[in-house]
């Protein structure tokens, strides 16, 4: 048996040496290019194959194979820093995970086009897609990955949603909801942001700085935390993500809420003419109104630095982040350009969501956020959704924390 | 108490734990039929019934639910994975029963040290060497995955080898067979039950799967995908609202064959893990 | 029968390292002595395997052995540059540059500190496999050396084969699941183990970034609770849980499908298979499907409780506080009421499965044992507990312990019903990573997956090993001592 089993293993282990760090070195002159790209939803596909049509068309000199994947844009960064080489050549990807992938190593930097990207995007979005070492790292593909205020005009007129207590009432009074992803971080940075407060990334690109457990800021955490201990207790308040958020607007129950382009279609056909979006409303604070903040959000495009074409890449993310494909996307998946033209596209400037989002952007700020912060700011905003059960102070909460958002990435 | 009233409620009992226990399925049906292609929330039953979330799943050329392609990619590691494991599992198992050899008790007991460790600790370095040998994103790939270690689900088989008589075995040899001979013709013809068990577990083996799937099929390529994976991805934050009710036929259409093939083999399939397990 | 836990039996026994390193020192000194005592041809086969094969003119067989010896030496040396950077995990880091002519990158010959851990491996089992055959081939030329002096016969190659059929069959069925245990179990295991002594985890992912040995630097921040790290916390909770979890989940199924079993097998029952199939559909459903399905069942927004809700639960257990807000019963998502929902579904999952099991060994019930204990007036209870239990505990209690080990890695039932779902409000647990629902499993995934922190999941999974080992090493010396199955032959 030691014997056959030696020979096997040597069969076998011949056959993984023989691999072992061979690089891909495919032959200079071979006809056919092989790519591989992610798009982030199914729904995206039918555009994408457009755009290789296109794509396609636009280079007849060479000759390429390209296969489309599906990788959703908000957990594309986890399953690249899994395996760098087995990801996509091109792979789109919200901006929030930025850091991750350069810490990865996984993003190629733009060689040829770069001036050229910069100046037909929206400057913020070509901030999200720059490095900390100021190179730009990804092509913008849209602009429209931020949150803002749907809201159903049966119930609610225009000066209703200036204020997030006008809109509690409002809803109260009718028997409805309004909805926030209470305990989800990205939208719980709203609160602290409106009211003052900071949390970011540091300067070695992986931990976060936080003052939410400040006491010399002039609103200070805990007032904030006491005025979401308040909000979430009023009756006209749900919590709800996504999910929740799509059955309440399906069933009637939530007449205005807090998410993205993503729920626009939805809330358009649940709501008919009567759908409306705004950017968020303010918030009483300490006696106050405080506008609430938020972040931008912006989907990337990005060419894989192990890809073995990566030229090749590069040409297809221009392409497939150009104007043209941009405003196809828009036409196709009502998804808001990050490209200056494309954006003053009458079209494009009727569309409520993007209206929404345009007038939310002076109030909004580009993600840099290291990784702690998730987990810690989605468990209180649980802690608040919850009522405090434990009724533990309220700076306590907010020490634990900032002690878990600005906790070493390598734990 | 008098007799017929208990035999009365013995068999409400049992009906209502039948309910219990069916009521989700059911809700699996209707929902499958229904015309919400999200959950439907509303009502238990939906407000009305339509085939063509079926439709979709088998002859849409939505390029997300691949079904049919999903279904022969399982199909065909499920056969493999089958054929590999059910032989090594039964090989392990006479060798571990009715052989004595100095390595027998160190390699059992490695076999149930190996058993302690969650099974995918080891799978990021699995899916490396697959990976070197460019094994993954492919079906021989996931076959690997799932028959490599089978041998080591040899306890149930060889107890059921245990119960054996050995007298069978003795006069075998006394008439010259060799262990070939009497694994192939004597212990194996005796063993329909615990080999159909060991069939059924290791061909179930990959429509169960996600996990290992998930690690090994990273190409986010929809072609490539199993049943598992197929299915899992059709209910994820992003497509749940528009693919439930196409997850649930799928579920159906997957748990039919499954069914069958359990009911047709439910005699054996007990007979087999009791006799296996008697000594397990 | 199998009961034999003899004293005797148990003095005689050393333990297990005893009896490893005296049977260690013994095939070494075989060979040894096969070494020393051997002829010219003998010596020679310690350079050259095949040498005292030749020498009796088994020349099939020899250049079998060269060939073998060959394959050992290339491949140990083709993984060898692995083998000496194991010490250091590489020190190479990856760098690329652009190419604007050929437009591809071109990277410098990089470490990927995976691989060479890998691959170092690879080769360290090769080369101990190498000198056990090595020495393993001294004795057998010896013995072979013996045989030709006595004059015996020294068997043909073609008897050699044979035998694989016949006294070394063993070999023959072994060597396959074998080599697929060592190349997909345990050289990943040696892999990973080791990889809780590394910085391996987001900041030093491969290949664009390098890990190295930090030695029990992972451990120590298990048990030592600092200011920045919560790892401690979470462990603890996580590992509390995990062991309530395992005991409650098999002790429910474990009693439940036992006695619905009986419910079934009554004399009285009519429909016997028709229930049963009833369950067995359940079971065949797959459990990713049936779970996710029960998941949305009881989300916040799900059918159950909308259900609930109109027909006045909610607002009822809201009154009586058992909820925190008026809207939503969090089956799933609130600490105490997703840990009962979890058992409860895993009871309905798993039951089926259970009721199977028993049904089989019900049947077995000697039937004569129940029927003179009706003679001797016994009544259901006094026959159920006097007899029908005890055969069962006696022949599943082993598998109970089986069962608590793999509820232990019970890895489908908590993640399918918890993923996107429960979101913790232990703001400590949150810092590394857990929720309360979590076991040691579904952390180490998340760990993984989530966080690319491999280094503490590898940690954790040693960690699951010793609980799971503990557990089983306690519960068999008492269940199984010795030898069970040459009772039954």
């Amino acid at each position: 048996m030691r014997k056959l089993m030696a020979i096997m293993l040597a069969l076998l282990l011949t056959g993984l040496t023989g691999c072992t760090g061979a690089e891909p070195a495919p032959d200079a002159a071979s006809p056919e290019i092989p790519l591989r790209v992610w798009v982030g939803d199914n729904a995206d596909i039918p555009w994408m194959e457009q755009v290789i049509a296109d794509f396609k068309a636009a280079h007849p000199e060479r000759t390429y194979r390209i296969e489309i994947g599906v990788q959703n844009e908000g957990d594309c960064a986890k399953v690249i820093l899994s395996d760098v080489e087995a990801a996509a050549d091109v792979f789109t990807f919200a901006d929030d995970q930025m850091t991750s992938l350069l810490n990865a190593g996984a993003l190629m930097p733009l060689q040829e086009n770069a001036q050229s990207i910069r100046n037909a995007n929206t400057p913020e979005s070509v901030e999200a897609a720059t490095g900390v070492d100021g190179q730009l790292y990804a092509y913008p593909a849209t602009a429209d990955n931020g949150y803002f205020l749907f809201y159903n005009t049966d119930y609610l007129s225009e000066s209703d949603v200036q204020t997030f207590s006008g809109l509690l009432d409002k809803a109260s009074d009718a028997g409805k909801k309004v909805a926030f992803p209470m305990a989800n971080g990205w939208y719980f940075y709203s609160w602290f942001k409106g009211a003052g407060l900071d949390m970011h990334l540091s300067d070695d690109g992986v931990t976060n700085v936080c003052n939410w457990n400040a006491a010399d800021t002039p609103i200070t955490g805990a007032e904030v935390v006491q005025a979401l201990l308040d909000i979430s207790a009023h009756p006209g308040f749900i919590e709800a993500d996504s999910d929740p958020f799509v059955a309440g607007l399906k069933d009637g129950s939530i007449i205005a809420g807090v998410s993205g382009t993503w729920n626009a279609a939805v809330a358009a056909e649940s709501w008919g003419d009567s759908y409306a979006a705004a950017k968020l409303p303010t918030y009483t604070v300490d006696g106050q109104e405080v506008q609430m903040a938020s972040f931008s959000g912006f989907k990337l495009v990005g060419v894989n630095a192990y890809s073995s074409y990566v030229g090749d890449a590069m040409d297809l993310a221009a392409f497939m982040t150009a104007k043209d494909a941009q405003l196809q996307r828009f036409r196709l998946r009502r998804q808001g350009p990050s490209n200056v033209e494309a954006l003053s596209d009458p079209a494009v400037q009727a569309e409520p969501a993007i209206a929404a989002i345009i007038a939310q952007a002076p109030y909004a700020t580009v993600q840099r956020v290291g990784s702690k912060y998730w987990d810690a700011s989605a468990a209180l905003g649980k802690i608040i959704v919850n009522g405090n059960p434990d009724s533990i102070d309220l700076q306590t909460l907010l020490d634990n924390c900032v002690a878990g958002i600005t906790a070493p990435a390598d734990q | 108490m008098n007799r017929p009233f208990r035999i009365l409620l013995r068999h409400v009992l049992l009906m209502l734990l039948a309910a219990i226990w069916l009521t989700p399925i059911f809700w699996l049906v209707v929902t499958s039929f229904g015309t919400d292609s999200g959950p439907n929330i509303r009502s238990f039953f939906p407000a009305d019934y339509t085939l063509a979330h079926y439709e979709a799943l088998l002859f849409g050329t939505d390029s997300v639910s691949q079904f049919p392609q999903w279904f022969l990619n399982t199909l065909i590691v499920a056969v493999f994975t089958c054929l590999i494991s059910t032989a090594f599992v039964l090989m392990v198992a006479y060798a571990m029963s009715c052989m004595r050899f100095p390595a027998r008790k160190p390699m059992m007991n490695i076999a149930i040290i190996l058993n302690l460790f969650p099974g995918f600790l080891s799978m990021i370095a699995v899916y490396f060497i697959l990976k070197e040998v460019g094994l993954t994103n492919s079906l021989t790939g996931l076959t690997i995955i799932y028959s490599a270690g089978s041998g080591m689900g040899y306890l149930i088989a060889k107890g059921f080898f245990d119960t054996i008589s050995r007298s069978l075995r003795e006069a075998a040899y006394l008439e010259g067979a060799n262990e070939f001979t009497v694994f192939w013709r004597i212990i194996l013809p005796l063993s329909k039950p615990i080999v159909v068990y060991t069939v059924i577990n290791t061909f179930l083996m990959p429509w169960m799967d996600f996990v290992f799937a998930s690690i090994m099929m990273n190409s986010g390529v929809a072609s490539e995908k199993t049943v598992a994976l197929g299915l899992f991805s059709m209910v994820d934050k992003v497509n749940r609202n528009r693919y439930f009710a196409q997850f649930c036929a799928g579920g159906v259409l997957v748990s039919i064959p499954i069914s069958v093939l359990f009911i047709i083999m439910q005699k054996f399939y007990v007979e087999g893990i009791t006799g296996g397990s008697v000594k397990g | 029968m199998g009961k034999n836990t003899s004293p005797q039996r148990r003095t005689r026994q050393q333990p297990v390292l005893l009896r490893f390193f005296a049977a260690l020192s013994r095939f070494l000194a075989g060979a040894w002595h096969a070494f020393r005592d051997g002829d010219a041809s003998v010596k020679l086969s310690a350079l050259i395997w095949g040498a005292s094969c030749f020498r009796r003119r088994q020349f099939f067989k020899g250049v079998l052995l060269c060939l073998e010896q060959l394959v050992f030496i290339a491949l140990i040396v083709i993984l060898s540059p692995d083998l000496i950077k194991l010490g250091s995990l590489g020190e190479v880091q990856a760098q690329r540059v652009y190419d604007p002519v050929t437009r591809r990158n071109v990277w410098n010959d990089y470490d990927n500190s995976f691989l060479i851990l890998l691959f170092g491996v690879i080769c360290l089992f090769l080369l101990a496999l190498m000198i056990i055959q090595w020495l393993r081939n001294l004795r057998h030329a010896r013995q072979t050396e013996l045989m030709a002096r006595k004059g015996r016969h020294i068997p043909t190659f073609a008897e050699d084969a044979a035998n694989y059929f016949g006294r070394k069959f063993h070999r023959t069925l072994l060597t396959l699941p074998t080599l697929g245990v060592v190349c997909f179990t345990i050289i990943p295991l040696l892999v990973m183990i080791a990889i809780a002594f590394t910085n391996y985890d987001r900041n030093h992912l491969v290949p664009t970034n390098l890990f190295t040995w930090v030695g029990l630097t992972n451990f120590r921040s298990l048990v030592s609770m600092t200011s920045s790290s919560s790892f401690a916390y979470a462990f603890r909770n996580v590992l509390a849980w995990t062991l309530i979890w395992a005991v409650l989940a098999s002790l429910s199924c474990y009693i439940i499908g036992i006695l619905m079993a009986m419910l079934i097998s009554h004399r009285d029952t009519r429909g016997k298979r028709f229930w049963r199939t009833c369950f067995t559909v359940a079971m065949a459903v797959p459990q990713f499907v049936s779970l996710l399905l029960v998941r949305n069942l009881f989300a916040d927004v799900g059918i159950v409780n909308t259900l609930c809700k109109s027909c006045g639960i909610t607002d009822w257990l809201h009154n009586i506080g058992a909820i925190p807000t008026a809207n939503v019963i969090p089956f799933l998502t609130h600490p105490a009421w997703a840990k009962p929902m979890i058992l409860l579904i895993n009871i309905w999952v798993g039951v089926p499965y259970q009721m199977l099991i028993a049904t089989g060994i019900l049947m077995n019930i000697p039937g004569e044992l129940l029927e003179a204990a009706r003679i001797d007036g016994a009544n259901a209870w006094q026959s159920f507990r006097n007899i029908t239990m005890p055969y069962i505990l006696f022949i599943t209690g082993p598998s109970l312990v089986n069962s608590i080990v793999s509820n232990i890695n019970n890895f489908n039932v908590i993640w399918l019903l918890s993923r996107d779902v429960y979101t913790t409000s232990d703001q400590l647990m949150a810092a590394a990573g857990a929720t309360e629902v979590d076991l040691l499993v579904t952390w180490l995934y998340r760990l993984t997956q989530d966080q690319s922190n491999y280094k503490m999941a590898s940690v954790i999974g040693i960690l699951v090993f010793i609980v799971c080992a503990a557990l089983t090493l306690t519960a068999f010396s008492r269940l199984t001592r010795g030898d069970r199955e040459g009772a039954f032959q």
